[in-house]
């Protein structure tokens, strides 16, 4: 007796790409931002147009994190904290794509688009 | 396929049946029981591996009993944990009654073209699809839970292929095992 059949394999193939659908329907949606809101602690400190290039220095609570805008991206390009994880954190374009650092209390938010969420949030 | 079902003209043959059923059903809420003894990495994800009884005796000895089993499973399972009739146990019996319902799709499909890994996936799939739609209509009603639903269905897909390859190897086993005697 053969263990596996053409219709099992078919079967796995067709739930493959059910599973793969549902990525592409569920994560693959986050629109491009528009706008990346600053915020120093709670308050919002800026708000920055990605569609223009420009650079922004923005005094935290340690000291001046630098933000580069270019080609409807934002990103840190340095902070005065000890790991520069926002550093790594690299360019950020999507709605709801968030940077911080969090030693100079600094976070950058990109907005604009449809939100779109990756896991349950309430 | 040679069904037990199909010979319930004897009373001994009907007998023979119900120990069939209430056996594979301990068996299945024994593996029930030491699953949610485990803890799972993802909340909601289990192996699922009573289900590979379910598919063994659904190739076997055919979908009424196949559903007879997943059925006991469900009720005995949930009052020996204790989740009868609570939330957990909508989504369980949901399930169950979805998973069947993609057995039953398999045993219409003319000329048997889907073995044991088909039907589990399948089973696995539409187990996970419906609960997650029982749980968004009922408890969840918010577009975060969709986020799930690729991880969830990724999971599902992967235990349904274990578990159906664990029972295509049962049924194999079983199968030589009647010709010998």
């Amino acid at each position: 007796m053969k263990r596996f059949s053409i219709g099992d394999l078919a079967v796995l193939a067709l739930g493959a790409s059910l599973v793969g659908a549902s990525y592409a329907a569920f994560w693959g949606d986050r629109t491009e931002g528009t706008q990346a809101a600053v915020f120093v602690g709670r308050e919002q400190v800026a708000a920055l147009d990605l569609s223009v290039p420009s650079a922004h220095e923005i005094l935290g609570r340690i000291g001046l994190s630098q933000l580069r805008v270019e080609g409807g991206r934002v990103r840190f390009i340095d902070s005065p904290c000890p790991g520069r994880i926002c550093v790594h954190s690299g360019w950020l374009a999507r709605t709801g794509e968030v940077a911080a650092c969090l030693p100079n209390g600094v976070v950058v938010e990109v907005l604009g688009g449809e939100r779109v969420f990756d896991a349950v949030n309430r | 396929m040679q069904s037990i079902a199909d010979t319930t003209g004897s009373a001994a043959a009907a007998g023979q049946r119900d120990a069939l059923v209430a056996g594979f059903a301990a068996l299945a809420i024994a593996i029930h029981i030491l699953e949610a003894a485990f803890p799972s990495p993802l909340p909601g994800v289990k192996p699922g591996l009573a289900n590979v009884v379910t598919v063994v005796v659904f190739l076997r000895w055919g979908w009424r009993m196949a559903a007879a089993v997943a059925v006991l499973r469900v009720l005995v399972g949930s009052l020996l944990v204790g989740s009868f009739l609570s939330p957990t146990f909508l989504m369980s019996a949901a399930g169950g009654v979805a998973a069947l319902a993609a057995l039953g799709l398999v045993a219409l499909l003319p000329g048997r073209p889907v073995g044991a890994l088909g039907a589990s996936v399948l089973a696995a799939l539409a187990h996970m699809g419906t609960q997650l739609m029982v749980a968004y209509v009922l408890f969840i009603p918010h577009s975060a839970l969709f986020g799930l639903v690729p991880p969830l269905l990724t999971a599902s897909l992967i235990f349904g292929t274990v578990s159906g390859m664990i029972a295509a190897t049962v049924v194999d086993i079983l199968a030589t095992e009647a010709d010998s005697s």
